[in-house]
C-alpha cells in the first residue's frame, strides 16, 4: 500500500511538472514571420513589393469597389463623366456621392480611407525595417527610401485630393510607441508630401530594370502633379521640362493602345498600377477595384453593368465638321443621339455628326464595334437604362481574344483582368505642361503645340473604330471603313495672347483624352469650377438619370468628401471633420 | 491499582474483546439476491453497493447480484427511478429487496463538474435533461435536441440537417461565441458528432457554483453528458428506428404570379413620373403583355410562338461548342420557386445497442445510422456512428476503461445567413421557368428580369459536390481505490477528425450573371485535441454527520490543426467522373494550406464538498488555468467559486409537514473565464502576406506576381481572460410527493473584460489588431422549471413540465466609441450594439405612417425623398429635419421569454406526449421585405401585398409604401422600422402516441419489450410574423435577422418502434 502511495504521489508530481514545462504554454506562431526575419535587404524589399502592391487599391484593407486605383467613384462619377450604372439599389452606396449627398458613415468613405492609409503603412513599415537591416548599404537603403517615400507620398496625395483634411503618417507611428492618437488633420500636409517625392527625386535612378517601380521621372511627374493642385506652376514647369525633355517618354501611335493589354507599359505609361492574372491570386492582383465595370447581359466582363458614361461627357467628342474642333461653350446644348428609351430590337441609326475618333475608344454606344466582341447592341447590354443610362464603359474592358488569357477566369467574373490602372500617362504631362503655360500666361503656342500633339493623334486615321468585315464574326477582324463619322482637327488659330481660350482648350482637351480615368472631379475642384459646372450638368443629365433630380452641390463643402465618422471616432479627438459635414 | 487504574484496564479489556469480537463477526460472505419492484417485475441495473467500502455491483437483467459483506453493514440500492434503499447485513444470506417507485431524483446519482454527485447534494444550478426528453422530439444532433428543455437555455434552430444551434445559455454574456462547453464523458468534445441514442445522463452546468471548475472554459456555461455503458448480467439488446417524411412549408413567401408580377411593373411605371413601358418582356404597353418567349437567342420578349429566333436547332447550351443560343418559354402561369427548391424529403434513423458484463467487466456496443434529407433538394445529414464503452475491474480497487466513438457525418449545407440560394426563390422571376426548350435551366439571362439565378439549378448542380468528415472521440481512464478513502484517476481522451471535401462551379449559361468559367476545388484538412486528466480525490463521513469530499486534480488540454486545398478551372467536361484538380487548366489555378497555431492550456483545480447531516452543503471550487492564448503576462487566470444548500425539508421544524417532500435553498458565487473569440496569434506582432494581398506585378509580366509581404498583426502580450462573475439563487421544491416541483433560480451575470478587437484608426495600417479586455455585458434572469407527475388512477398516469427562461441583457461598457453597428446589409447596418441597450438591437429610422398626399408631405419636417407614398419618419430630436440624428432602436430580438411544455399521459400500454415552445415579447428584422415588398432595387419577384395593398394616389395605405423605379432615403435605401416585426410564437414542436405491446405476447418470441410509436413535429404555430419562420438563427450580436431563412417549423411525420431482446 505505501508503494502504491508513493507511487501515485509520484506519477502525479510528474505530470504535474510536465505540463507545468514553460514550454507547454509557449507556442511559437505558425506560418507568419517574425519581424526580425525581415530585417534584410530581401525581406525590405519584400516589404516593399507589399506596398507597390496597393496602387491599385485592392488587397488590403477595406478593399472593394470604392478603394479602386482608378478612382472611378470619386473621379468620374462624381465628376461628371459617368453614373455609377447598374440598377439603383446594386452598390447603394454610390448614389450619394454622385448626387453630393455623401454622410460621413459612408462605406465607400471608410474603405478608401484605410487603403489608402494601409498603403502608407506600408510604405512605413519598408523605412522601419529597412533600418533594422544591416546587409543593405548606404546607397541601397538611399534607392529603396526613394521608392518607399515615393509611394507614401502618393498614397498621401491620393488622399489630399478626397478630404483635403488629412492626417500625415510618417514611420514614427506606430502602435508600440503610443504615439497614434497624436496625430490630426489640422496642419498643412502639402509640405510633407511634396518631401517625399522631392526626396525620391533626388535619390532614384532615371531607369529601373522593373518597370513597375518608380524612377527618377515618375517621382516628378507625381511631384509636379501634387504643385499643380497647388497652383505652384513655376515649382511644376521644370519638373514637366525634364521629363519631356528625357526622350524617355513618348506618345504612343494609337490612343486606344493605352487601354489595350498587350500594349500596356509602353512608352506613355509613367506611372501604373500593375496588374497581373492567372497567378495563383484567384484574380486578386487584377484589376480588381473595376471588375464591376463591363457592360451587362452575358456581354464582355459578364458582370456588372456599372460605371456607364454620361450623355454629357459623350456631347464633349462632338465636332464641328469643317474644323474638326468643339464647341468649348456649348457642347452640352445638343445631343449625340442615343438609344436611350429604346430596346435592342427597335431600330435606331447611330449619331451622323462629326466626332472626335477618342469616343468610341472612351464609351461603348449601340451599333458602334465594342473592340472585338462584336457591333454594341444597345440596351441588351444595359442593366437599367433609367439607372445609367445608354453607354457603356470601355477603357478598362478586354479584347474577347483575350479572355481567360489576361483575364483571371477563377473569378466569378472574367473581369479581373491585367489592365494596369493608368495613374500618369505622358499625354497627362503634356497636359500639365500646356496648363502650366496657360497659368503662367506664358507661352500659349506652346501650350497649343502640346494639345495639338494629343489631337493630332487622335486625327491618325489608323487609330480610328473600324467597322468589322462581318458583324457577325466580329473575331475576323475589322475593314478600313470608320465605325462613325470622325473628324479630329487641330487648332491652328493662334492662341497668343487668349489665354482664355487656351485654357477652355486644355481643359476640355483633358475631358476628351482623361475621360472615365478617375480624374474629373479633382480637376474640377482644383480649377475652382466644379460649383458651376456639376449643376450645370445635373441639370443636363436629370432627364435620363431619375435619381440625379437629387444631384445638388453645395459650394463650399462638396469640393472635399465626409472624412469618415469611424476615423474620427477612433482618433480619440485628434481628427476633425472637413466644414459642412 | 487504584480504582481509576482498574476502571481503565476493564475498558481496555472491553475494547479488546469488542475488536476480537468485530473480528469474529466480521468475517466477510457472500451475500445474494435479488431486486424486484413493487410489480414484482426484477430490476436490472441496480446498483449494490457496501456502504463505507468500495465494494459494489450491479444485479443482472433478472435482478439477482452477489456480494460480499459483513454483519452489520448497510447495503446501499440505488437504481434510477426508484428511491434508494438501505439494508442492514444481519445473519442472514440471502437479502431480496424490493424497491419503491421515486417520486423525485433526488437520490439519482449525476455527473456534475468532475465528480458525481446525489441530486439532493448539489448545491450548485444543474439542470438534468433525460434522454427520453432529449430525444422525443427528432432532430440529427443533440444540441437541437435541447430547445425548451433546460429552463435558462436559449435555443434557436434552423431546419438545415446538420446545422447547430445558436445556443446561449442565461442571456448572451459576449458578441461572439456562446456556446456552452461540452464535456463528453469527461473530455471536450463535439456535440454534433455524437448519437443522441447514446446519450445517458446530460446536465447542464448553469451558475458559477457547478461550472467554475471549468474555468476559462466555463464561462459560457457547461454541459456535461455520459454515454451509456453495460451493465452486469445477460447481454441486453436494444434496437430503435424510425422513418418519415418532412413536408415543405405550404405557403412560400406570398409572392405574385406571373400576371400579379407584369401588374406590378404596370403599377411601378404609372407611380414613376417620366417612367415608360421599355421592359425587354412586357412589351409597350400601356399595359403588359406576357411573351411567349421570354428569350430566344438574342431576342428577348417574343410573342410570336413561331419566331424564327426559336428555331430550336440553334439552341446551345454548351460553351464548347460555341455561342450561347437559349430559347427559354415563358411560365404564362408561375414557377413557384419555393416548391421547386423545398420538396418532401424522407428520414430515418436506426441504433442497434448491445451491452452486459459480468461484475468483472462491463461493454456496451452501439451502432447509429442516420439519414436525414432535407426539405431543400440535396440538404441531408447522413451520420454512421459506432460506440464502444468498456470498463474492467482489474481488483476490486483497480478499474480500467474506455470510451470510444468514430463518427462519420456527410452533411452537405446551404447557407442560412445572408444572401443564399433560398433568397433566390423570392428573387427570381415567376415568368422563369425551370427549364428550358432544349432541356437546360431556364434563367434571368432573358433580359428584363433582374439579376437573380435559378435556385433549383443552383441546388442541382451542387448535389455532386461532397463532403465529410470522419471523427475518433474517446478516452481510456483508470481509476484505483487505496487507502480506504482515496480514490485517484488518470483520463486520457481527445479527438482526432478529418474532413475532406470537394466541390464543382459550373460554367452557367442561363443567367444575367454567370460564372466565367467552370471551376473545381477540394479542400482536406484534420483537427486534434487532447485532453490529459489526473485526479485525486477523498471522501469521508465522519461521525455520521460530516459528509466530506475533497478532489485535487490536473489537466492539460492541446489543439492543433492543419489543411490544404486547391482550386482550378477551365474543365474540359462538366462530368463528375473527370473532376480531379489536374484535368483543370493550369492558369488559375490555386492552393493553399493553413496551419491552426497550437494551443495548450494547463490547469490545476480543486473542489471540496462538505455536507452536514445532508441539511447544510457547501462546496467550493478554484481552478487555476494557463493558457498559450495570452502571453506570459497575463495568461494565468484563478477562478473559484463557493455555494451553499440549506435543504429545509431536512430541519426538525419541517419533518412535520408532510406535503413538503422537498425544500432546498441554493446559492452560489463565482468567477468563470472566457477566451473565446481570441487569436491564439494574439500576442504576436507578426509578418506575412498572401499572393492576393502583398503580391505584386512589379515586372509588368501579366501572368506571375512578385513576392511581397505586409504586417500582418500587431501584438498585445497583456490581454487575458474574459472574467464572468456570476451570482445565483436557487430554490427547489418537490411538494404532495411530485404533484408539483418546482426549481427556481435568479441569476446576475457580469462579464466584464470583453475580448475585442482593439479599435485602432486606419493609419496604423491594415494588421489585424489585439484584441483586449475592455467592454463589459450584464445579463439578469430568472429561470423556473415547473412539473407535476403521478397516477389519477391504476392506469392512468402524466407527467407534465414547463420551463421558462427569461433574461435580460445590457450592455455595459464598450470602449472608446461606445456602440458597434453589425448586421451589415444592402441598405446599412440593422444592428446596433450600444451601451445601454440589449445585445443585437435594431437601430434605424422609425416609420410613423406613410405620406398619403402632397400635404402630408408639406407639413412634415425636411426629409431627403419625401413624397406621398413613401415613409414618414418620426423627428426624433425634433430639430425639424430628417438625418442620421434621428435613427432611433426599432426593436430588440431578445424574447422576454421563452417558454417549453411537455406533457406526457399514460394509459395502460398507451403513451402520449406533447411538446411545446415557444418565445415571447421577441422581433425580427424581415429583411426579405427588402427584396419583396419594393418594385425598386433589384427586379426579383414580389409579394402580393406589394400589388394588392400598397399605397396608390387612388389608394391610400398605411401598410405598405408606393411601388415605383425610385430607391430613396425615404423607402428601401436605408433601415427603418418598417422591416421590424413582432417575431412571438409559441409552436407545437411535437406530438406523439405509443403503445407497448403486453409483455405475455411478447416474451414468448423472446422480445423483452416492444414499443411502437407516431409522431408529427411542427403541426402547428401560433405568431403574427409574416416570414417563413420567425425563429431565426443568427449569432449572439446579429440575431432575428431574417433574409428568408432555412424554416425550422416544417411539418414532420414519422413512425418508429423501440425494441429491447
Amino acid at each position: 500500500m505505501k508503494y502504491l502511495k508513493i507511487f501515485f504521489i509520484l506519477a502525479l508530481a510528474g505530470v504535474i511538472n510536465y505540463a507545468c514545462k514553460k514550454s507547454y504554454l509557449d507556442q511559437a506562431p505558425l506560418g507568419q514571420l517574425d519581424p526580425s526575419a525581415l530585417a534584410n535587404k530581401n525581406g525590405v524589399n519584400g516589404l516593399l513589393i507589399g506596398a507597390y502592391s496597393l496602387l491599385d487599391g485592392y488587397g488590403g484593407s477595406g478593399g472593394g469597389f470604392g478603394t479602386a486605383g482608378s478612382n472611378w467613384v470619386y473621379g468620374s462619377v462624381s465628376g461628371t463623366e459617368a453614373h455609377k450604372g447598374s440598377s439603383v439599389g446594386d452598390q447603394p452606396d454610390i448614389v450619394p456621392i454622385e448626387t453630393f449627398h455623401p454622410t460621413s458613415t459612408n462605406s465607400y468613405f471608410q474603405g478608401k480611407w484605410q487603403m489608402l492609409y494601409d498603403g502608407i503603412s506600408r510604405a512605413n513599415d519598408v523605412l522601419r525595417t529597412l533600418a533594422l537591416a544591416t546587409d543593405v548599404s548606404a546607397d541601397e537603403a538611399a534607392e529603396i527610401s526613394a521608392e518607399a517615400r515615393a509611394l507614401r507620398g502618393w498614397y498621401h496625395f491620393d488622399a489630399k485630393k478626397m478630404w483635403n483634411k488629412i492626417p500625415f503618417v510618417d514611420e514614427t507611428i506606430t502602435y508600440s510607441a503610443g504615439n497614434y492618437l497624436t496625430v490630426g488633420n489640422d496642419a498643412d500636409t502639402w509640405p510633407l508630401i511634396e518631401a517625399d517625392l522631392q526626396y525620391a527625386v533626388d535619390n532614384l535612378p532615371t531607369s529601373q530594370s522593373e518597370v513597375g517601380r518608380f524612377n527618377k521621372y515618375s517621382a516628378e511627374a507625381v511631384l509636379a502633379k501634387i504643385y499643380i493642385f497647388q497652383q505652384k506652376w513655376d515649382a511644376a514647369k521644370p519638373l514637366l521640362a525634364d521629363i519631356i525633355g528625357s526622350g524617355k517618354y513618348s506618345l504612343v501611335d494609337q490612343f486606344h493602345k493605352n487601354f489595350d493589354i498587350i500594349n500596356k507599359n509602353n512608352s506613355e505609361s509613367i506611372l501604373a498600377a500593375q496588374a497581373s492574372v492567372n497567378d495563383g491570386a484567384n484574380g486578386n492582383n487584377g484589376n480588381w477595384g473595376d471588375v464591376l465595370n463591363f457592360p451587362y447581359g452575358g456581354s464582355p466582363g459578364t458582370c456588372c453593368g456599372f460605371f456607364q458614361p454620361s450623355q454629357y461627357l459623350v456631347n464633349h467628342f462632338k465636332t464641328e465638321a469643317a474644323t474638326g474642333l468643339h464647341d468649348l461653350d456649348n457642347f452640352a446644348a445638343t445631343d449625340v443621339t442615343s438609344d436611350q428609351g429604346k430596346l435592342s430590337t427597335d431600330a435606331f441609326t447611330p449619331y451622323a455628326g462629326t466626332l472626335d475618333s477618342r469616343l468610341d475608344w472612351t464609351v461603348g454606344r449601340r451599333g458602334i464595334p465594342y473592340l472585338d466582341w462584336g457591333v454594341n447592341p444597345g440596351n441588351d447590354w444595359i442593366r437599367a437604362q433609367s439607372d445609367g443610362g445608354p453607354y457603356s464603359p470601355l477603357k478598362n474592358v478586354y479584347s474577347n481574344s483575350l479572355q481567360g488569357k489576361l483575364t483571371d477566369a477563377s473569378f466569378w467574373s472574367s473581369g479581373t483582368t491585367a489592365n494596369n490602372v493608368n495613374l500618369i500617362r505622358y499625354a497627362e504631362v503634356l497636359l500639365w505642361a500646356a496648363e502650366v503655360e496657360v497659368e503662367t500666361n506664358g507661352d500659349l503656342e506652346k501650350a497649343r503645340d502640346y494639345v495639338n500633339q494629343l489631337r493630332g493623334r487622335a486625327a491618325n486615321p489608323a487609330g480610328n473604330v473600324k467597322k468589322y468585315l462581318d458583324n457577325s464574326k466580329p473575331e475576323g477582324g475589322f475593314s478600313n471603313v470608320d465605325a462613325a463619322n470622325y473628324k479630329v482637327g487641330l487648332y491652328t488659330v493662334s492662341w497668343a495672347g487668349n489665354q482664355t481660350l487656351a485654357r477652355k482648350a486644355v481643359r476640355f482637351e483633358r475631358a476628351l483624352e482623361l475621360g472615365m480615368e478617375g480624374h474629373r472631379f479633382f480637376d474640377l475642384v482644383r480649377w475652382g469650377v466644379a460649383a458651376t459646372e456639376i449643376p450645370a450638368y445635373f441639370a443636363k443629365e436629370k432627364s435620363i438619370i431619375g435619381y440625379l433630380i437629387n444631384g445638388q452641390f453645395t459650394t463650399g463643402v462638396n469640393e472635399y468628401f465626409p472624412i469618415p465618422q469611424t476615423e474620427i471616432d477612433k482618433s480619440g479627438g485628434a481628427l476633425k471633420q472637413n466644414n459642412g459635414y | 491499582m487504584t480504582p481509576k487504574s482498574t476502571r481503565l484496564v476493564r475498558l481496555c479489556c472491553i475494547l479488546l474483546l469488542l475488536c476480537v469480537g468485530s473480528l469474529v463477526f466480521s468475517q466477510t460472505r457472500r451475500i445474494t439476491g435479488k431486486v424486484t419492484g413493487a410489480d414484482g417485475q426484477p430490476v436490472p441495473g441496480a446498483t449494490i453497493a457496501v456502504k463505507g467500502t468500495n465494494a459494489v455491483t450491479v444485479t443482472a437483467a433478472d435482478g439477482t447480484y452477489s456480494i460480499n459483506a459483513k454483519q452489520g453493514d448497510a447495503i446501499v440500492i440505488t437504481s434510477v427511478g426508484f428511491k434508494t434503499q438501505e439494508v442492514r447485513v444481519g445473519t442472514q444470506d440471502a437479502i431480496n429487496p424490493t424497491m419503491v417507485t421515486a417520486t423525485s431524483n433526488l437520490d439519482e446519482v449525476v455527473v456534475t463538474g468532475y465528480t458525481s454527485q446525489k441530486v439532493k447534494e448539489i448545491t450548485g444550478s444543474v439542470a438534468i435533461v433525460k434522454p427520453k426528453e432529449l430525444t422525443a422530439v427528432p432532430a440529427g444532433q443533440v444540441e437541437n435536441m435541447l430547445q425548451g428543455r433546460v429552463a435558462g437555455l436559449n435555443v434557436v434552430n434552423t431546419g438545415q440537417p446538420g446545422q447547430g444551434a445558436q445556443i446561449s445559455l442565461g442571456g448572451y454574456g459576449n458578441f461572439g461565441n456562446t456556446t456552452p462547453l461540452y464535456i463528453i464523458d469527461g473530455v471536450q468534445g463535439d456535440i454534433n458528432s455524437l448519437n443522441p441514442g447514446d446519450v445517458e445522463s446530460l446536465q447542464v452546468l448553469k451558475d458559477a457554483g457547478s461550472a467554475s471548475i471549468y474555468g476559462v472554459r466555463g464561462a459560457n456555461g457547461v454541459i456535461v453528458i455520459t454515454t451509456k455503458r453495460g451493465r452486469s448480467g445477460r447481454p441486453v439488446i436494444t434496437y430503435d428506428n424510425y422513418f418519415g417524411s418532412q413536408q415543405p412549408l405550404p405557403d412560400g413567401w406570398g409572392l405574385l404570379d406571373t400576371k400579379g408580377r407584369a401588374d406590378l411593373y404596370d403599377l411601378a411605371v404609372a407611380n414613376t413620373p417620366g417612367a415608360a413601358h421599355n421592359n425587354p418582356q412586357y412589351g409597350p404597353g400601356p399595359t403588359a403583355t406576357i411573351p411567349y418567349y421570354i428569350v430566344a437567342g438574342t431576342k428577348y420578349g417574343v410573342t410570336d410562338p413561331n419566331d424564327p429566333a426559336a428555331d430550336l436547332t440553334k439552341y446551345n447550351n454548351n460553351y464548347g461548342a460555341g455561342a450561347i443560343y437559349q430559347i427559354t418559354r415563358a411560365n404564362p402561369t408561375g414557377t413557384d420557386w419555393f416548391h421547386e427548391l423545398f420538396r418532401p424529403a424522407f428520414q430515418m434513423n436506426h441504433t442497434v445497442t448491445a451491452s452486459g458484463g459480468s461484475d468483472k467487466s462491463r461493454y456496451l456496443f452501439s451502432l447509429g445510422y442516420l439519414d436525414q434529407k432535407g426539405t431543400y433538394v440535396g440538404s441531408y445529414l447522413k451520420r454512421y456512428t459506432a460506440r464502444i464503452n468498456t470498463e474492467f475491474n482489474l481488483k476490486s480497487t483497480i478499474r480500467f476503461g474506455e470510451n470510444l466513438q468514430v463518427s462519420y457525418r456527410d452533411n452537405p449545407q446551404t447557407g442560412v445567413i445572408g444572401e443564399t440560394n433560398i433568397g433566390m426563390t423570392y428573387r427570381e422571376q415567376p415568368i422563369i421557368p425551370v427549364y428550358d426548350e432544349g432541356g437546360g435551366f431556364g434563367g434571368s439571362r432573358a433580359q428584363g428580369l433582374g439579376n437573380a439565378t435559378n435556385p433549383y439549378a443552383n441546388a442541382f448542380r451542387a448535389l455532386d459536390d461532397k463532403g465529410y468528415d470522419i471523427a475518433v472521440f474517446g478516452n481510456v481512464y483508470g481509476e484505483v481505490d487505496f487507502l480506504k478513502n482515496f480514490n485517484f484517476r488518470s483520463s486520457f481522451g481527445g479527438t482526432y477528425d478529418n474532413f475532406y471535401n470537394y466541390s464543382f462551379g459550373y460554367h452557367q449559361y442561363e443567367n444575367a450573371e454567370n460564372n466565367g468559367s467552370n471551376s473545381f476545388a477540394e479542400n482536406a484538412g484534420y483537427n486534434t485535441l487532447y485532453d490529459w486528466l489526473n485526479q485525486l480525490s477523498y471522501s469521508k463521513i465522519i461521525n455520521n454527520d460530516h459528509n466530506v469530499k475533497v478532489l485535487i486534480g490536473s489537466e492539460a488540454i492541446s489543439t492543433y490543426s492543419r489543411g490544404v486545398g486547391g482550386s482550378r478551372i477551365n474543365f474540359f467536361l462538366d462530368d463528375p467522373n473527370y473532376r480531379i484538380l489536374s484535368n483543370g487548366s493550369p492558369t488559375g489555378q490555386s492552393n493553399y494550406s493553413y496551419a491552426n497555431n497550437n494551443t495548450s492550456l494547463y490547469s490545476l483545480f480543486g473542489r471540496l464538498d462538505y455536507g452536514y447531516k445532508d441539511k447544510y452543503l457547501l462546496t467550493a471550487t478554484v481552478r487555476r488555468d494557463g493558457s498559450s492564448i495570452f502571453g506570459p503576462e497575463n495568461r494565468y487566470g484563478t477562478f473559484p467559486s463557493f455555494s451553499a444548500a440549506w435543504r429545509i425539508t431536512e430541519e426538525s421544524f419541517a419533518k412535520g409537514l408532510s406535503w413538503l417532500t422537498d425544500l432546498k435553498l441554493r446559492g452560489s458565487w463565482g468567477k468563470m473565464g472566457f477566451a473565446g473569440n481570441t487569436d491564439p496569434l494574439n500576442q504576436y506582432t507578426l509578418f506575412g502576406g498572401g499572393t492576393g494581398d502583398a503580391y505584386y506585378d512589379i515586372t509588368g509580366a501579366s501572368t506571375s506576381a512578385v513576392q511581397g509581404f505586409r504586417s500582418t498583426r500587431i501584438g498585445n502580450p497583456k490581454t487575458g481572460w474574459q472574467t464572468d462573475k456570476k451570482t445565483n439563487i436557487g430554490l427547489d421544491a418537490i411538494m404532495w410527493n411530485g404533484r408539483l416541483t418546482f426549481s427556481a433560480d435568479y441569476y446576475h451575470k457580469k462579464s466584464e473584460g470583453l475580448l475585442f478587437p482593439l479599435a485602432l484608426p486606419a493609419i496604423l495600417g491594415g494588421s489585424t489588431p489585439p484584441n483586449v479586455n475592455v467592454g463589459d455585458v450584464e445579463n439578469t434572469g430568472f429561470d423556473l422549471l415547473l412539473g407535476s407527475r403521478g397516477s389519477i388512477s391504476k392506469d392512468w398516469k402524466y407527467d407534465i413540465t414547463a420551463t421558462v427562461t427569461t433574461y435580460h441583457n445590457n450592455i455595459v461598457n464598450i470602449p472608446g466609441i461606445p456602440y458597434f453597428e453589425d448586421g451589415g446589409l444592402r441598405n446599412g447596418n440593422a444592428v446596433r450594439n450600444q451601451v445601454g441597450h440589449p445585445i443585437s438591437s435594431f437601430f434605424g429610422y422609425h416609420v410613423i405612417g406613410i405620406f398619403q398626399n402632397d400635404a402630408d408631405v408639406a407639413k412634415a419636417p425636411a426629409q431627403d425623398g419625401k413624397a406621398p407614398g413613401r415613409f414618414i419618419y418620426e423627428d426624433v430630436n425634433k430639430d425639424g429635419s430628417i438625418t442620421a440624428d434621428d435613427r432611433t432602436f426599432i426593436g430588440n430580438p431578445n424574447p422576454k421569454f421563452s417558454l417549453g411544455f411537455n406533457i406526457n399521459v399514460s394509459w395502460k400500454a398507451f403513451d402520449f406526449s406533447t411538446f411545446f415552445y415557444g418565445t415571447f415579447g421577441n422581433d425580427a428584422f424581415n429583411y426579405t421585405k427588402y427584396w419583396i415588398d419594393f418594385y425598386q432595387g433589384f427586379e426579383g419577384n414580389k409579394s402580393q401585398r406589394a400589388l394588392n395593398d400598397s399605397w396608390t394616389p387612388s389608394r391610400p395605405s398605411n401598410t405598405v409604401p408606393i411601388q415605383e423605379f425610385t430607391s430613396t432615403f425615404s423607402s428601401d435605401a436605408v433601415i427603418n422600422s418598417y422591416y421590424v416585426e413582432k417575431a412571438s410564437y409559441f409552436r407545437n414542436k411535437s406530438i406523439m402516441l405509443g403503445y407497448t405491446l403486453p409483455k405475455s405476447v411478447i416474451s414468448k418470441v423472446g422480445i423483452d419489450r416492444l414499443r411502437f410509436y407516431i409522431q408529427a413535429t411542427n403541426l402547428f404555430t401560433f405568431t403574427n410574423y409574416s416570414g417563413l419562420d420567425p425563429e431565426v438563427q443568427g449569432r449572439s450580436s446579429v440575431q432575428g435577422l431574417d433574409y428568408g431563412t432555412y424554416p425550422a417549423n416544417q411539418k414532420q411525420f414519422l413512425a418508429g418502434l423501440n425494441v429491447t431482446f
